[in-house]
């Protein structure tokens, strides 16, 4: 059974990573063939360099994510204190069903419904293309808020609701407490909001799509229409180095969370 | 102070009432809307009476993706079950190596598939070398199918991993100390216990996989066109296709709707039903 | 310690949440420098009428008079008094030091104060060397300390503790009890205290105010209201009680179980029916044809200092707690002397308490949820 497991864990990993491998090796070939490898070279890297409109798509992208995910976690923020503060079931009901929306619904119906919604308002208001930069916002801070919302409001839910009190027994305004001792209490779950909402922005193609214009092209939507075409070998030096950003990353987050976890056990003892 | 609580509580919440209005419910009724009219905005019927000729398309959308979900399943259920099993820090490494390929985006995901199964792809140019010809892997049923599982096995994977490793250690041993062998256990114990990260999973790879249209494009033929291709087509390459569009949403969206709804029931029945 | 100005009062408060009465029409006063104990059971409205005092309570109508001030409608931030959270409630993002240290920086002492009255605190609650320790590395007893470092270090002129020692175990508590009194006998000041445990209220509280149902029972000093119970619910809930039917046959002459008994209450009616208390340990038992009263002993149970013992007479079950041993089924007889016999007036709880034949609560519960599965 061990060695069962073994052997079908290491298969489901060759089949997540084969396709991935291949394509950082051939983004190394000297040749343009993908599928006979010539030689080393970093020749398509350099390629890659050349290509303005790659990383005018990128700084487009980080615009466009921290624009985003920034104004999401204020919304959101807010909202899951309003929502925290809310009396009435029934209430909250409501608004948790209505921030569940984006993230159940596929993205293409998201992307559909909110470029029906701004080419209607364009078309009212005269506009020859109403999609672009501002639409782009709109629909990403759309799909972020209830990220932020989920990540937010769990933290609020653990607080002790006495910690706010306490501050204004002390003499605290309400919001003086709120700032000196709830924002700290609820200050991790802000900021992971405010990482993933970020990170689902970087990542978004499909309600991107949908919802941008001709003018203003994130990564993954000019990655979209490179790929309709027959492509170069520089495209996968691009997707190389994608994944070595993101396996970077990776590696950082789980040596700072094997960090903390061990400063965890040591309180705990 | 009431009154204070009050416009506090209507400050907090006027932000985000509004956009959730504008930007969540109301495009939600645009797309009934732009459903229930023709291109001059007259009400019809007509783009909901021609969704006939979609029918193979929703047969076929269901049809793959329902496939590729069970396939995920059985290849997640008992991934995740061995990761759960190991130790805290191979587990950590495990973890990571799941979600690094769910962190690249879906585009490069799929489009990495299309050098494994190209007509001179790896695949093929390694059957040439024993002589054997080459054979049509990419624009097929099984490609499309292919591409939602890898797409989406780490969807499926982590809700379960989730719960499986969420068990209390002294519930397994109970299970045992009352007479389980290692099958009663899994069946009567881990299994119920695991059923809501399951349902979660199917959810999320089910969800995504009908409604995909980029992994169809790329790794089908145009016969393999599903729901979100022939959605995508009609608005980005017709002038006069939104209203179809807005009805083949529609439809999508009660489909999902219902599906959610059935996999929610048999998620609160489970604790019941599985156990028999 | 009593002083006889009214430093807090409460007129005619009423709370409801959801259309439910928490609090029934309550009025009440604190003087200046007691230690004032609000007592009953969870639900009882006691915490409620802590949060009234702090302010985190608007009341439905009613008003709250601090030092004869109107104070509806002040905010908590804006009330001289302070509160000890049922737990704690301290910042963790703050260390120890800067957890007492809050209220003083909010309203901008000078620093150097501030260092003075921290570490004056400090020895008041014997937390010594503790400044730069985090809130989470602490023990309970410690938190609690910090908790009342923290409120005190105000100098509020009243101090609200919402259960202060209900998460601590038996014995801290104890010991904590005594500090706490004597933290209230240094400082001079007020302290209304919230607790569901009797024993803690009757040892420490200068007045206790016994609470049910959102309305005062009784207020009195603590031997007053172990002794003279004013009604069913507060004879049972204050310690043991046996709780029988009785009649005035005249002043000082109560009838109950068919006997005459000499008592020493008087201004009642004549035959008029009241309950009768009489406390466990006040009843002796006495070989069968010396006493007044014959019944059967049903059990012995032995609880360290006394047995108790439950006796059938006349199918009420009476409890005796005796330092002598007895046996099941031994036919006895019991003597009760005159100032053992305490009088009330019949009230809505008559009937309610004070039989033991259903034992304890816990045993109701437990047999209701069986009745209720078997439904």
């Amino acid at each position: 059974m061990k060695t069962f497991g073994k052997l079908f864990t290491f298969l489901v990993y060759l089949f997540l990573y084969a396709p991935l491998l291949v394509m950082i090796i051939f983004s190394f070939n000297e040749a343009a063939s993908t599928s006979v490898f010539t030689g080393f070279s970093l020749h398509w890297y350099g390629e890659l360099l050349n290509k303005r409109q790659i990383g005018e798509a990128l700084q487009n992208t980080l615009i466009l994510a921290s624009l985003s995910s920034i104004t999401a976690t204020l919304i959101g923020t807010l909202a899951a204190l309003g929502i925290y503060h809310m009396k009435k079931k029934a209430v909250v009901k409501a608004y948790m069903t209505v921030t569940n929306i984006p993230m159940m619904n596929p993205d293409i119906i998201t992307g559909v419904s909110l470029m029906l919604l701004f080419v209607f308002v364009g078309k009212t208001l005269g506009m020859q293309d109403s999609l672009g930069f501002g639409t782009l916002l709109i629909a990403h801070i759309t799909f972020n808020i209830p990220y932020v919302i989920l990540n937010v409001l769990p933290k609020l839910r653990q607080t002790d609701p006495h910690l706010l009190e306490a501050a204004l027994d002390l003499g605290c305004t309400p919001v003086k407490a709120f700032i000196k001792v709830v924002l700290p209490a609820i200050s991790s779950g802000i900021v992971s909001g405010l990482i993933m909402a970020f990170t689902l922005s970087l990542d978004d193609f499909v309600i991107s799509y949908y919802t941008t214009g001709s003018d203003f092209q994130t990564l993954p939507t000019l990655i979209y229409s490179i790929t309709k075409k027959p492509v170069k070998p520089y495209i996968y030096a691009l997707f190389s180095i994608i994944f070595f950003v993101i396996l970077l990353m990776l590696v950082l987050m789980n040596v700072m969370q094997a960090k903390s976890d061990r400063k965890n056990a040591r309180k705990n003892s | 102070m009431n009154r204070k609580a009050n416009i506090r509580q209507v400050l907090l919440n006027a932000p985000y009432t509004l956009w959730a209005a504008i930007f969540v419910v109301v495009p939600l009724l645009f797309v009934a809307y732009y459903a229930f009219t023709d291109s001059g905005g007259n009400f019809t019927l007509e783009n909901l009476s021609n969704l006939s000729r979609y029918a193979n398309v929703f047969k076929k959308s269901l049809l793959y993706s329902v496939i590729a979900t069970i396939i995920t399943l059985f290849i997640a259920y008992p991934f995740a079950y061995f990761m759960s099993k190991r130790s805290a820090n191979v587990q950590r490494v495990q973890m990571m190596l799941v979600m690094l390929p769910m962190w690249m985006n879906l585009l490069i995901r799929t489009y990495s598939w299309t050098l494994i199964l190209e007509r001179n792809g790896i695949i093929n140019n390694f059957l040439e070398l024993f002589g054997i010809e080459p054979l049509k892997l990419i624009g097929t049923p099984g490609a499309v199918i292919l591409g939602m599982i890898y797409n989406y096995l780490p969807y499926m994977i982590l809700p379960i991993y989730t719960v499986l490793s969420k068990i209390d250690v002294s519930i397994l041993e109970a299970a045992e100390d009352l007479g389980c062998n290692s099958f009663n256990k899994f069946r009567r114990v881990v299994l119920p216990l695991s059923i809501s990260g399951v349902v979660s999973g199917i959810v999320m790879v089910f969800v995504p996989s009908v409604s995909t249209f980029y992994i169809s494009q790329k790794l089908g033929s145009e016969s393999e066109w599903l729901i979100g291709d022939n959605i995508e087509y009609l608005i980005k390459s017709t002038t006069d296709g939104m209203n179809v569009a807005a009805a083949l949403s529609l439809v999508l969206m009660i489909i999902i709707l219902a599906s959610m709804a059935i996999m929610n029931r048999f998620a609160d029945s489970s604790d019941g039903g599985m156990i028999v | 310690m009593e002083k006889n100005n009214k430093l807090i009062e409460l007129k005619n408060i009423v709370v409801e949440f959801d259309g439910e009465r928490v609090i029934d029409d309550m009025s009440l006063y604190i003087g200046d420098g007691e230690f004032v104990t609000l007592l009953g059971c969870s639900g009882c409205g006691k915490t409620t009428t802590l949060r009234v005092i702090a302010g985190f309570i608007q009341p439905q109508s009613g008003e709250v008079f601090f030092d004869s001030k109107n104070i509806n409608g002040v905010p908590p931030y804006k009330r001289s008094v302070n509160t000890i959270f049922q737990r704690y409630a301290l910042f963790p993002n703050y260390n120890v030091y800067d957890n007492i240290a809050f209220g003083l920086r909010v309203n901008k002492v000078p620093e150097k104060e501030i260092e003075q009255r921290v570490s004056e605190m400090l020895k008041l609650v014997n937390l010594q060397g503790f400044e730069k320790r985090s809130i989470t590395k602490l023990s309970g007893g410690q938190q609690q300390r910090v908790a009342i470092a923290r409120a005190v270090i105000n100098r509020p002129k009243v101090l609200l503790l919402d259960e202060p020692l209900a998460a601590l175990d038996l014995k801290l508590r104890k010991d904590m009890q005594k500090e706490l009194k004597n933290i209230q006998r240094q400082l001079g000041i007020t302290f209304i205290y919230v607790t569901h445990d009797q024993e803690e209220a009757l040892s420490m509280s200068d007045t206790v105010v016994v609470m049910h149902e959102g309305k005062i029972q009784q207020i009195g000093k603590p031997v007053d209201i172990y002794n003279e119970p004013k009604n069913a619910f507060v004879a049972d809930f204050i310690g043991e009680s046996n709780i029988i039917d009785g009649v005035m046959e005249d002043d000082f002459k109560v009838k109950l179980d068919g006997k005459s008994f000499e008592c020493l209450d008087k201004g009642f009616a004549k035959g008029e029916p009241v309950d009768v208390v009489i406390r466990p340990e006040d009843v002796d038992i006495v070989p069968a044809g010396q006493g007044m009263l014959r019944g059967v002993i049903k059990s012995v149970t032995f609880r360290g200092v006394h047995f108790e013992i439950l006796i059938d007479v006349q199918d009420f079950m009476w409890m005796i707690q005796t330092t002598d041993e007895y046996k099941e089924g031994q036919e006895v007889d019991l003597k009760i002397d005159p100032d053992a016999i305490h009088i009330m007036k019949k009230s809505k709880y008559s009937g309610q308490f004070g039989d033991y034949s259903t034992y304890s609560d816990e045993m109701d519960a437990l047999s209701e949820i069986t009745e209720e599965d078997e439904e």
